[in-house]
This record gives structure tokens, C-alpha cells and sequence, in this order.
């Protein structure tokens, strides 16, 4: 065993360069319009089509030991938002040129590393006076109207079909239960029947509904008035040299009201808008997923004082591609795949409610739980001439039946896989197993049918079985008849679970498609969870930008500024030198952002060169640095500068400009990473490779190799 | 039928130090190690070049585990240095660094190998009669009313670490945290004999590093589905609690060797299970409400707990049980036989917790010194870092408490030890040299080469190409910028010493360390506003810097020593 160590900063840092090659390959996923790529693999010439950071990572050899950290920090922003990845990786690439151009002017790293990191810290604390505090959004769908359109848009989950058990609703669905049969057949292929909403709710329903949402505003009104607003806590409403925002702060609860296009955000459709990113087709999925759990929890706990909390886990996706993008729709229940022979099985059950047990492990003889071992010295011996070995399968199919039968089940919704003779034999007797069904379809079924989920069908007593649960097609029989499966939604009385299907005419784009709902769907949870957003459309970095010019030439101009720049060995020659490269070092940074800006506007094409994009960001920075104070120069051009960013002519009207919004933690978080890759690399000055053989590395490699 | 071969010949080479690829290697080492040395310190990628897990450390402990040095020179001296480092958590670096000096400046001496390890023995018991002497001046006593003291000594380690990539604040979150992490494992009832408890520490990775918290108790990772099917507790006596650690999962694995016979009729696994179910109608009788197990409890079992009102958790694992034993007072249980009733433990109650995107059990202990410190960072990498230097500092805290002092850090401790070594050979080579049978001038060099070695441990801590000075009053460390070494007026671009004890005001004169300074005594009494007032300090552990003293120099010392390397070829 050899190892080498490998000096990685000679004359240029090779990790530095490194990251910003890697980086480099993102930019183009930066912004509302998104080019998407083709990964080829060069030996088996297989193709993928993506428009994602995180599905292009999956796609680049990442072997080396930079990628490997900018991988793990891509994939760590991914797991815990699951967005806010592409602005990672592209500040990752911005500012490791910062940062090298900083070592190339001979600033120590130990300052370079203080610096950057205050600068964002300071960048952050800035940034708040752009949150906009999201309140009672749910509150102006209380009038008719909306609630109509929630109840299109609830019942449409089957398209072909108007069976009003798609409401999920099943008091609704005795009052129609004689007229569900002869609906049945009345399918178009418009998928635009939900125009009728009279068969949605009777009158009296709908009274009810207005009253729960009655509470629930009240509710919400209260809450609102009992929460300050974060922005009270701005260190830049208590700004002595900014009087405009002092005054705000004062009648801080009045202002508000008086100025509500300014600050607050109290319209979920404005919010949806503003999140959207471009992305209009996703978000209203998103936007209609939410509202429907919100509506769904509201009438079922209509004395339910806690405020709304959007459940993620409750939502699923279900591709179906092949079929055109308009029919693509959110509905109550889960809507899941079975082969083509369940279809006459599915069309006799679809009339009346049924028991339902739900398997935590595989549905199978051979299996056993987690943590069993199976033995291999136990031997079964047989008399001779009895049963044979391989009827082991056989009885435990016979014994699960009767267990099926006993308990009455008709549905066994099983986490893991389904043996196929045990599948096949329940068909005959009218019972329907789904396999590889998510934990959280079954935690939500337990929660609406009271069953309780089992590891073994042996565990199975009365008190296990659910009930009340119905099943329909979710698309027309004869309709698709290409692939062997087709989709029926499974549904229960109050079920707190969102089916989202996803449909797409070229399934090259399906995953695609998937992924673009889905971050649609997490700005929309992270903004109401964390009820604030950030002005977006380049604001944030904007501020950002012009408040780190401002740092630097206060620094410039007092000299000694102690507040910016902590070197944890305070007794260093650095730390009394760092006022000499503060400036430098925070221009770079700076560098960082007005990179991102004109990046974005060059890929939305509002500014074709890149030399006109930088024009017009200096111009505004210029005039916001002039103005005193960036963030108020920011709100009140808000206009101007978002339609420069992100459209191409500016319109006359600049008030119909819609706003632009952005999720606050996962924002940070990303600019926080991202540095944090950086200044990792850029500490790093050797590389150690374990267990190398000497032979193992070719000559080329071994330039600046030591090996001990 | 077996085969003979004939032994290869050993292989012997003499004078191992000698050879210039011992030489380069050692240097290559030393050059890694020390470039890794304090808070503006490098880190380095570690990585096996196929893919792996990359390390980014600058920490000894992670370093030594993953080099893989050939020489048995690199050996000794790695493996001495993981000793200390395994014993006493703090100064690996240290000690690795001043080992190699060490060899490296005898090596450049005419001395026999035995004058000078003679000669770094004496040198050596200088130091460390000096640093236990109450006269010692770069020594603080703790003060045990303040937690002054401590902060410091935790923020000294916390800061040394960069690849933590603490910010400033997050820094102070995480030193109050070890603190009071520290703080609840000492019992509140002392008895003759005091025994810390544990603190453990919890991943949660991907969270803000300020989202970390410290709780009392234990946290036991659970799936949301498990959580949502524990019972609210009423009792408020407390919980009567089962622990195993034996499987609960209805299978066999004891079986043995050999093969076992069944007839087909006879289920084994419905008998285990009979017998599990024996085990809960027993537990269940003796009004267990809760049943802890270090592995799997089968679900059949687990079904019938519930149904009877008893929670069960599964899958604890090994490293909790022996904290689990401490906080519930409950001996493990390894058999499924009958249960004798004093190994039942109890617990105040349990509770579940939810942290990000993970899920516990909180276990409420009626009282013990078990705490968890529930430790986030944004990535894997930093993450790792963290946790290291968290262990590193609540065990320098365990040290600190049973040694009450703390030695100067930031290089003055270094700079003032080395600067009292030369005063003394200066001024009492005579005696010491009657006493030793060796010549004034052998002394006087094997001083000099055991001083600078111990300087340039603390000129180490310099990676920009600044210069390290040296003040002729205190014998403390001054950095100032490489090209204002020659200025003069010092005073001025001076702030204060590496440790913060000083400042540059005073009528102080500094000389350039690598320069020849003339002996000088060091000022042997610290201002009483020290002591009072360490907040700002950079301090060291004193037990761990004291260890790493002495390990570095008798490594060196076994490694000038060697004159022989038998390799056996076979």
C-alpha cells in the first residue's frame, strides 16, 4: 500500500478550477426559462433528456474529489428543500472565480475565508427588509365562486368519468347513488366536462362549507394580529439615517394596511403567481394540490382551531405519459396502476364501499420481517408419500384466503411485492392486491379506514380490517389499450391523501415534467410554512449586490471598520490587516451576484449580450448606492428592475408587472452552501489519495505527486 | 499434500535515519502535518482516488486513521502520536509536530544518538517540572465559579478546527452547547467517588448548524409511523421499563451447528413465536409499560403489545444500550427466559420529538447524567469535522476538571517554555553538566536544537507568509506581516500576543523568532487580571499539551534510537 499526497494550490488552485468547470455546466438552468440537455452515454449511446441540477449531477462522472463535495453539498440542499439547487451550483462556479481572482491579487486565504463568509452573513441580515410576510391566504376563497372552482377542480380527478365518488366525499355519494351508474358511461374525451358544476353539491353542503371557512378566517385574523411581522426586527427599520422605513416601523400594523401592494402577500393566488417561476401549468397543479388539503381538513374538522399546515408527505405523483398535458389534474385519493385483467374486477367493485387491509412487508410466503434470520441447518422432514415440497406456496395461498374471506377484505394494499399466484387467485375471488404502494398511502388509509397496518396477513383480527373504501376507473377501459395497465383511483370518506397526476404526450419529458411540479410544489410548502417570501425577480440579489458595493467603500472611506471580518486567531497579523483587503474581497463577492443577475437575463434573452446585461445592472446599482438606501430604492423600482431582468420590453403599465417571489430558508441556505464549497476548496492544499499503487497513476498524474 | 517454500531472508538495514528517503518521507509528513497546525491551519482530501468517501480534515485523529505509511519510522511516530490522541482527544498535531522537528534538528547535530536522547530527557523533565511548578507563568488555575474558563478552552478548540466552517455566531451556539452538553453528565450528588455521565451525540445533517440543541435524556431515531403509534402515557409514577438485548424477531440463530430435523407439521417459527408471546403475557403481568430492545421485535409480538397498552421500540442499537441501561437503571435482558423482576428499570416518561426531518423517542430519565446533543451541519463533510471536535472538547473538559489548569495557547506556551529552557542552560550549565557528565557545548546545542524545535512547533501556526516575533519580557508570540518585520516600530502594528494576554503598549522589545535572541528570563508571575478575566483567551488543554510534551519527545527520542530495521520478507 502507497499513498500519495498531492499539492492542489501550486501556482493556480487545480480544486478552484475544478468546481467552476463543473458549475459551469448549470448556468443554463438558471432562471424561468430553463434550456434543457441531452446527456449521451458514449458507450452504450443511451440518451437522457434534463433540465435539473440535480439530474445533471446524477449524469456527470463526479469521481474526483471536488465533485465529490459539490455533489454532496448539491445533494444535501436536494434532500432537505428540494429546491434552490441550480442557484447552488451556480454560485459555486461565480464565486470560485471571486475567490481566485482574489488569490491571484495575493490576499491571504485565512482573510479571503473571514471575509466572504461575514459578507453573506451581513448580505442575509440585509436581505430581510425584502420578506414580504404571507397572511391569511386562504382567506379570499371564502366567496362562491372559488369554492366552485375548488370543486372543479376537486372532482375532475377522473376525466372521462363523472362519478362524483371522485369528490371523495361519500354522503355526496349516496345522494347520487342512483345516478351513478348511467354516468358511468357518459365519458368524453374533452376532459373539460367539469363546466357542470351542479353535480358537485347540494345546496345546503355548500351553506355549511361557508361557515367553516368563516371560522377558520376569523381564526386566522386573530392569529395574524397576535404575530408581529418579522420585518419589525430589521436592524433597517431602526436605520437612524433612513427615515422613510423609521415611520413604517412606528405604526408598524396601520402602514401595513394602508400599504398592502408593498409588503405583504395576502392572496394564495398571488402567492401561486408569484411563485410560479414561469412554470404557470405546474404551479396551478401545485396551487390546486394545496387548496384541496386545505378544503379537505377544513370540512372535516370544521371546529378545528389549529392553523392550516400544508402535509407534504399526503401528496403523490402519478405519471401517465402518453396522454396530452390538458389532462393532467389533482383529485382527492390514490390513483395507481393495475393490469388490464383486474378490468372486470375493478367495474364490479366500483358500485359499493368495501374492507380494505393494509401489509407493511411483501405479500409473499417466503417473506420475513426485517431483522429475521432465516436459518440454513433446519431441515423439514417429510413422511413419505404426503404433500410435496413445493405446495408450501399453496397452503399459505389457501390460508390467506381464508383470512380474506373470514375478515371479508376486498383490497390489500401491500408496501412491497405481491406473490403472483396469491394475486391471481384472489382475482378469481373477487379481490383486488396492489403491491409497492408508498408508506404514506398506507398510514393515510389507516388514518381514514381505522385499519391498522400489519406486517403478516396471520396478524390479521377484526380490529386491523378498514372500511369504506371505493374504487373507479380513472381513465375510460377502452381508451388506452397500448399498455398493458391502466389507472383507477382508490378512495375513502375524509382520506387526507392528493393524488397529482402528471400526463405528457413524449414520456422523454415525463420525468422532467415530474420534477418541475414538484419544486413548484415545495415553494409553495416552504412559503407557507415559513409565512414569508422574498421579493423576487433578481430583488434579493439585487440588494445583495448593491449592499456589498456600499460595505466596500465604507470600508474604503473609514478605514478601520471592525464590524465586517472575524478571524477566529484574532491575535494574527490578519486580522489588523484586514481593512487592507476588505474592499477587495467584498467586490468580489459582490462579483458573484452580478454574475448570477446578468446570467439570468441573458438565458430569459431580456438582454442578448452579456455586456448590455452588466450595463443595466450597473446603471440600477449605481442608482440604488445613490439613492441612500438600496432596499427602498429596490421597492419602490421594483417594477422596472423585474421587467429589465426578466422581460424583454418594458410595458407602459409598469403596476400590471406581476411580482415575483421567492422561497426565504431554502434561498439562504443554498447562497450558505455554496460558500461553504467554495471556501472548503479554497482551504484545501493537499489532496491524499489512500491505498494508491505507485504504478497505478500514469506519468501525466504524477506531476506533483509525493508519495510517503 | 502440503508444500514446503523456503523462507525468504529477513531483511536488515542499518542506520534507518541515515537513508535520504527516510529522511524525505519524514519531511513530506511533517509538511502535511504542520501545514494542517491552527485556526488559519489547511485541510487536506482525503480519498482512496476510486470513488470513495472524501475526507476534508485538518484534524490528527482523522488524518493518522486514514494515512497509510509504509517506513516503520513513520510508524512509530504515527502511532505514538494516535495513542496520545485516543487517550487524551486535543495536540496530536502538536505532538506530531514537534517529533519531527525534534528528529530533524538532532539529525543536523555531531551528538551520539545516547547524549542526546540523555540531553532531550533532561530537557524534557525542565519542562515538565516547570509547567507543574507554581511558579510556571504560562499556566492559569480554573476558576470553577466562572465558565469563563471553559468557553475559552471551547472555543479555542472549536476554532482551531476550520473545516467545521463555523461562522463567528455559530461558533458561540456550538461552545455554549459542549458546555452545557458537559455540564449535565456531572451527577448533582457527590459522593466519594464522582462518575461522569455521557453526552451522546446525534446526527441531523443538512439543518442549519444553529439548529443543534442539547436535551436531557436519551433520543431514539423512529419512523414517523412508528411515532404516530405511541400511546400517550397517564401514569405519573413513572414507566416501568424492559430492556433486551437479546432479538426479539422470532428466529433462530442460536440454533447451533449442525442440522437440525422438523417434521413437517411442526412449525418452529410459530413455536418461537408461542414462546415470545409467553415472554409478553409475562412482561405484561408485571405492568412493563415499556419495552426497549436492541434489536428486532417481531410484529406479532409488537401487535400484542399494543393492543395491551405496552409500548414497545425496536431497533435501539448497540451504541445506546449501555446509556439506555444507565438512564433506566435496567439490566439488559439476553434470554427469553423468565425474567427476574429487579432488571426492570423505569423512566419518567416518554415523549416523541421531531427535528427537522427525523423522528425520536425521548426518553425523560427520573435523573441521570445521560444527555444528547443533537448535532446539525449543512453536509457529510463538515459535518464529520464537527463531531470529532465536539468529542475533542467535552473530553478536554473531563480533563480539565480532574487537572484544574490551563496552559496559554496561540504559540506562548511554545515560545515561553523554549525561551525558560535557554535562560536555565544558559545560566546553569555548570551544574547541570556536573551532574551529567557531558560537555557545556554539547548542552548548549542539544538546547538550542530542543528550543527551536519547540519555536518552530509554534511558528506553525503561520500559512500566509507572515513573521512570528518574539517579546523579551513575557516570551510570548507576536505575528505581524512578513514585510513590516523590518520596520522596527513594532509597537505600533502589533495588537496583541497569540494568546491575548498582552498587549503591544506596554514597554515591551520583540526580536525575530528564527533570529538568535540573547537568553532572557521570562517574567515568572501572571497578572492577577488574567486570572480573573480568560474570557478572552486562547488557551490549551494543560493535561493533553503536557502528554503531547512528553510523547514527543520520547518518540523521538525511540526513534534516534533505532539503529536496526529487520523486515521479514515472508
Amino acid at each position: 500500500m502507497e499513498m500519495a499526497c498531492r499539492v492542489i494550490n501550486r501556482r493556480r488552485h487545480v480544486g478552484l478550477q475544478q468546481l467552476l468547470s463543473f458549475a459551469q455546466t448549470g448556468r443554463s438552468f438558471l432562471g424561468p426559462v430553463k434550456a434543457t440537455k441531452f446527456i449521451t452515454d458514449a458507450e452504450c449511446h443511451e440518451s437522457v433528456l434534463i433540465s435539473s441540477t440535480v439530474r445533471l449531477l446524477e449524469g456527470l462522472d463526479l469521481t474526483c474529489a471536488v465533485g465529490h463535495l459539490l455533489n454532496e453539498a448539491v445533494q444535501a440542499q436536494n434532500n432537505t428543500y428540494k429546491i434552490g439547487t441550480s442557484t447552488l451550483l451556480f454560485l459555486v462556479g461565480a464565486w470560485s472565480r471571486a475567490v481566485e481572482d482574489c488569490l491571484h491579487l495575493g490576499i491571504p486565504t485565512t482573510v479571503i475565508v473571514s471575509v466572504m463568509s461575514e459578507g453573506l452573513n451581513s448580505c442575509i441580515e440585509a436581505v430581510v427588509s425584502l420578506q414580504v410576510p404571507i397572511h391569511n391566504v386562504f382567506d379570499h376563497m371564502d366567496n362562491t365562486s372559488t369554492v366552485y372552482k375548488l370543486e372543479t377542480v376537486n372532482a375532475t380527478l377522473c376525466p372521462f368519468l363523472q362519478d362524483p365518488s371522485g369528490s371523495g366525499l361519500l354522503q355526496e355519494k349516496r345522494d347520487f347513488k342512483d345516478a351513478t351508474s348511467p354516468l358511468l358511461s357518459t365519458y368524453s374525451l374533452s376532459g373539460r366536462h367539469a363546466e357542470s358544476p351542479k353535480f358537485f353539491k347540494p345546496q345546503n353542503n355548500l351553506e355549511t362549507e361557508k361557515n367553516t371557512l368563516q371560522v377558520l378566517k376569523n381564526n386566522l385574523y386573530t392569529d395574524s394580529f397576535c404575530k408581529k411581522s418579522a420585518l419589525a426586527h430589521s436592524r433597517h427599520f431602526n436605520r437612524t439615517d433612513n427615515s422613510h422605513w423609521i415611520s413604517r416601523h412606528d405604526g408598524f400594523l396601520e402602514q401595513l394596511e394602508s400599504t398592502p401592494k408593498v409588503l405583504r402577500c395576502n392572496d394564495f393566488g398571488e402567492l401561486a403567481v408569484g411563485l410560479s417561476h414561469g412554470d404557470h401549468s405546474s404551479m396551478a397543479l401545485a396551487k390546486a394540490a394545496v387548496r384541496l388539503q386545505w378544503q379537505s381538513l377544513c370540512l372535516q374538522q370544521a371546529n378545528w382551531m389549529a392553523p392550516f399546515m400544508f402535509d407534504i408527505s399526503r401528496l403523490l405523483t402519478c405519471c401517465i405519459p402518453g396522454l396530452p398535458e390538458t389532462f393532467s389534474r389533482v383529485g382527492l385519493g390514490y390513483v395507481t396502476f393495475v393490469t388490464m385483467s383486474s378490468i372486470t374486477l375493478i367495474k364490479e367493485l366500483q358500485d359499493q364501499p368495501f374492507r380494505v387491509i393494509l401489509i407493511e412487508g411483501d405479500l409473499t410466503e417466503s417473506y420475513r420481517h426485517l431483522g429475521f434470520n432465516k436459518s440454513v441447518n433446519i431441515k423439514t422432514k417429510l413422511d413419505s408419500g404426503e404433500l410435496s415440497e413445493d405446495s408450501a406456496e399453496e397452503l399459505w395461498t389457501n390460508h390467506v384466503l381464508q383470512v380474506l374471506i373470514q375478515f371479508n377484505v376486498t383490497l390489500i394494499l401491500v408496501q412491497g411485492s405481491v406473490s403472483e399466484h396469491l394475486t391471481e387467485k384472489c382475482m378469481h375471488s373477487k379481490r383486488l392486491v396492489i403491491g409497492a404502494v408508498n408508506g404514506s398511502v398506507l398510514q393515510a388509509f389507516a388514518e381514514a379506514t381505522r385499519a391498522v397496518p400489519v406486517a403478516y396477513v396471520t396478524q390479521v383480527n377484526e380490529d386491523c380490517v378498514g372500511s369504506g373504501v371505493s374504487v373507479t376507473f380513472w381513465m375510460s377501459p377502452h381508451d388506452i389499450n397500448r399498455s398493458n395497465r391502466i389507472a383507477i383511483l382508490l378512495t375513502a370518506e375524509g382520506i387526507n391523501l392528493i393524488t397529482a397526476v402528471l400526463t405528457s404526450p413524449a414520456s422523454a419529458q415525463m420525468e422532467t415534467k415530474e420534477d418541475r411540479f414538484w419544486s413548484c410544489v415545495y415553494r409553495l410548502y416552504h412559503a407557507l410554512k415559513e409565512e414569508k417570501v422574498f421579493l423576487g425577480g433578481g430583488a434579493v440579489e439585487f440588494l445583495c449586490l448593491s449592499h456589498l458595493q456600499i460595505l466596500a467603500e465604507q470600508s474604503l472611506n473609514r478605514g478601520n471598520h471592525a464590524c465586517l471580518g472575524w478571524l477566529p486567531d484574532s491575535s494574527s497579523w490578519m486580522a489588523s490587516s484586514l481593512s487592507v483587503y476588505r474592499p477587495t474581497v467584498l467586490k468580489s463577492l459582490a462579483g458573484g451576484w452580478h454574475e448570477f443577475l446578468s446570467a439570468i437575463m441573458c438565458n430569459t434573452a431580456t438582454h442578448p449580450s452579456a455586456v448590455e446585461a452588466r450595463t443595466f445592472i450597473q446603471q440600477h446599482v449605481q442608482n440604488a448606492i445613490d439613492s441612500g438606501s438600496p432596499s427602498s430604492y429596490i421597492l419602490s423600482e421594483y417594477s422596472k428592475l423585474s421587467s429589465g431582468v426578466f422581460h424583454s420590453g418594458i410595458s407602459d403599465n409598469l403596476e400590471l408587472v406581476p411580482r415575483v417571489y421567492d422561497t426565504v430558508t431554502p434561498k439562504i441556505e443554498a447562497w450558505r452552501r455554496a460558500l461553504d464549497v467554495v471556501l472548503l476548496v479554497l482551504q484545501t492544499d493537499s489532496e491524499i489519495i489512500t491505498g494508491l499503487v505507485h504504478t497505478e497513476m500514469n506519468s501525466q498524474e504524477l506531476d506533483g505527486v509525493l508519495f510517503l | 499434500m502440503s508444500r514446503l517454500e523456503a523462507k525468504k531472508p529477513s531483511l536488515c538495514k542499518t542506520e534507518p535515519l541515515t537513508s535520504e528517503k527516510v529522511r524525505s518521507t519524514l519531511s513530506v509528513l511533517k509538511g502535511v502535518i504542520a501545514s494542517c497546525y491552527g485556526p488559519s491551519g489547511r485541510l487536506k482530501q482525503l480519498h482512496n482516488g476510486l470513488g470513495g468517501c472524501v475526507y476534508t480534515t485538518s484534524q490528527s485523529s482523522a488524518l493518522l486513521r486514514n494515512l497509510s505509511v509504509t517506513h516503520p519510522v513513520l510508524k512509530i511516530l504515527t502511532s505514538s502520536v494516535q495513542n496520545h490522541v485516543s487517550c487524551f482527544s486535543d495536540c496530536g498535531l502538536f505532538t506530531a509536530i514537534l517529533c519531527c522537528n525534534l528528529i530533524e534538528n538532532i539529525q543536523r547535530l555531531d551528538l551520539t544518538p545516547a547524549t542526546a536522547i540523555k540531553l532531550n530527557k533532561y530537557l524534557l523533565s525542565l519542562c515538565t517540572s516547570y509547567l507543574k511548578s507554581e511558579a510556571c507563568s504560562c499556566r492559569i488555575p480554573v476558576d470553577f465559579r466562572s465558565t469563563h474558563t471553559f468557553l475559552s478552552l471551547v472555543h479555542s478548540i472549536l476554532t482551531s478546527k476550520p473545516a467545521c466552517m463555523l461562522t463567528r455566531k455559530e461558533t458561540d451556539h456550538i461552545g455554549a452547547l459542549i458546555l452545557k452538553a458537559f455540564l449535565l453528565t456531572i451527577p448533582e450528588s457527590t459522593e466519594e467517588r464522582m462518575v461522569l455521565g455521557k453526552s451522546i451525540i446525534v446526527p441531523l445533517k443538512g439543518q442549519r448548524v444553529t439548529d443543534s440543541t442539547v436535551l436531557p435524556g436519551l433520543l431514539i431515531e423512529a419512523s414517523e409511523v412508528q411515532l404516530r403509534r405511541l400511546l400517550p402515557t397517564q401514569k405519573a409514577s413513572g414507566l416501568r421499563v424492559a430492556l433486551f438485548c437479546t432479538s426479539l424477531s422470532g428466529d433462530f440463530s442460536n440454533a447451533g451447528e449442525g442440522v437440525v430435523v422438523a417434521h413437517y407439521q411442526v412449525s418452529l417459527e410459530n413455536a418461537v413465536l408461542e414462546q415470545l408471546l409467553n415472554l409478553g403475557r409475562r412482561l405484561v403481568t408485571d405492568h412493563v409499560d415499556l419495552v426497549l430492545c436492541q434489536k428486532v421485535i417481531h410484529p406479532s409480538l409488537k401487535q400484542f403489545f399494543s393492543e395491551r397498552h405496552v409500548m414497545a421500540i425496536d431497533r435501539v442499537g448497540v451504541t445506546l444500550m449501555e446509556s439506555l441501561s444507565k438512564v433506566t437503571g435496567a439490566t439488559p435482558i439476553g434470554s427469553l427466559n423468565p425474567i427476574v423482576s429487579t432488571t426492570y428499570g423505569s423512566v419518567k416518561d416518554v415523549c416523541s420529538a421531531r427535528f427537522g426531518s427525523k423522528h425520536f423517542f425521548h426518553l425523560l430519565p427520573n435523573e441521570a447524567t445521560v444527555c444528547t446533543l443533537l448535532l446539525c451541519s449543512r453536509n457529510d463533510t463538515a459535518w464529520e469535522e464537527l463531531k470529532l471536535t465536539c468529542q475533542t472538547a467535552m473530553h478536554v473538559l473531563q480533563l480539565t476538571i480532574k487537572e484544574p489548569w490551563v496552559l496559554l495557547g496561540g504559540g506562548c506556551t511554545e515560545t515561553h517554555l523554549a525561551a525558560y529552557v535557554r535562560h536555565k542552560v544558559h545560566h546553569e550549565a555548570e551544574a547541570i553538566v556536573r551532574d551529567d557528565g557531558c560537555t557545556q557545548a554539547k548542552l548548549h546545542v542539544a538546547a538550542e536544537a530542543f528550543c527551536s524545535a519547540l519555536e518552530s512547533v509554534a511558528g506553525s501556526l503561520e500559512h500566509d507568509g507572515g513573521e512570528i516575533l518574539i517579546d523579551t519580557k513575557y516570551g510570548h508570540l507576536w505575528s505581524c506581516q512578513a514585510d513590516s518585520a523590518s520596520v522596527g516600530n513594532w509597537s505600533d502594528t502589533l495588537s496583541r500576543c497569540g494568546c491575548g494576554l498582552y498587549n503591544s503598549q506596554e514597554e515591551l522589545s520583540w526580536s525575530v523568532l528564527r533570529s538568535t535572541y540573547h537568553p532572557f528570563a521570562p517574567q515568572t508571575c501572571l497578572p492577577q487580571a488574567a486570572l480573573g478575566s480568560a474570557s478572552n483567551l486562547t488557551v490549551d488543554c494543560f493535561t493533553a499539551k503536557l502528554s503531547g510534551l512528553q510523547v514527543a519527545v520520547e518518540t523521538a527520542n525511540l526513534i534516534l534510537d533505532l539503529s536496526y530495521v529487520i523486515e521479514d520478507k515472508n
